[in-house]
């Protein structure tokens, strides 16, 4: 591997770089929250009852939006959407898929969290993620 | 509840960690923020620039804002931009946010989802 040495100080090549990103990557990737969130993604996709709630409060959501922001949603409305968003919820694959992103995210947070410690840049920022995602 | 890492993983992230501090980018970067901290003219008048553009945003909310301090904001601007210990680390800084940008596309890749996505603290 060709180091360029710059004013003493020994640069790292990208491809150094990127081979430690990949590294860290595959490091993730065995731990125990990155697994069990897979697995549950995966279940979670497979679902056809959970896909089909999903499926069917999204579309509500997505027909009253505009009913929603300006906070004009009849009660029957607010009802229907409330039941179809805890008929989603309820299912168990659901929980157990936001227990399992609540945990991975953990993980990532502190990951990230000791990645912009000593770059001076706040990781997720850096990459363009803002509180909506 | 503190997180443990597994000894892999946090080896991997030390890796990552070094790596990206010898990398040319961030070099420049730490360089150039040294270059500035230690530049008063330079701290001074960003200083200036950041408190200005604080006040004129809650103007604008409350729909005071008048050509003047326009203006002004405009002119301390120019006057950023033509100062060299600024401009280089301004630049430093976006050649380094772009590696990091590269780095977190090579991690999410590998990963299936975006990693800095779930690295995010803020909440809406």
């Amino acid at each position: 591997m060709e180091d360029q040495t710059f004013d003493n100080i020994e640069i790292a090549p990208l491809s150094a770089v990127l081979a430690a990103a990949h590294d860290f990557a595959a490091a993730l990737a065995e731990t125990a929250q990155f697994k069990a969130f897979e697995d549950v993604a995966e279940r979670f996709r497979r679902d056809s009852v959970a896909q089909q709630a999903m499926n069917a409060y999204q579309e509500k959501q997505k027909t009253w939006r505009a009913l929603i922001m300006l906070n004009a949603l009849s009660p029957e409305q607010s009802a229907e959407l409330e039941s179809l968003k805890n008929a989603f919820f309820d299912q168990t694959v659901v929980q157990e898929y936001l227990k399992a992103q609540t945990e991975l995210a953990a993980l990532c947070q502190f990951l990230g969290d000791i990645l912009s410690e000593p770059t001076g840049l706040n990781y997720a920022a850096a990459c363009g993620v803002s509180c909506c995602g | 509840m503190p997180t443990t890492l597994s000894p892999q993983l946090q080896e991997a992230a030390e890796s990552l960690i070094n790596n990206l501090l010898a990398s040319e980018a961030f070099v420049h970067y730490q360089n150039a923020h040294a270059r500035f901290k230690a530049d008063q003219e330079a701290c001074d008048l960003m200083d200036q620039l950041a408190k200005l553009q604080a006040r004129l945003r809650q103007k604008q909310a409350d729909g005071e804002v008048n050509q003047a301090e326009i203006d002004s904001l405009r002119l301390l601007q120019q006057r950023a931009q033509r100062n060299s210990v600024i401009m280089a680390y301004s630049q430093s800084q976006e050649e380094a946010v772009n590696l990091l940008r590269e780095i977190n596309k090579e991690i999410s890749q590998l990963l299936g989802l975006n990693f800095a996505s779930f690295a995010n603290h803020a909440t809406c």
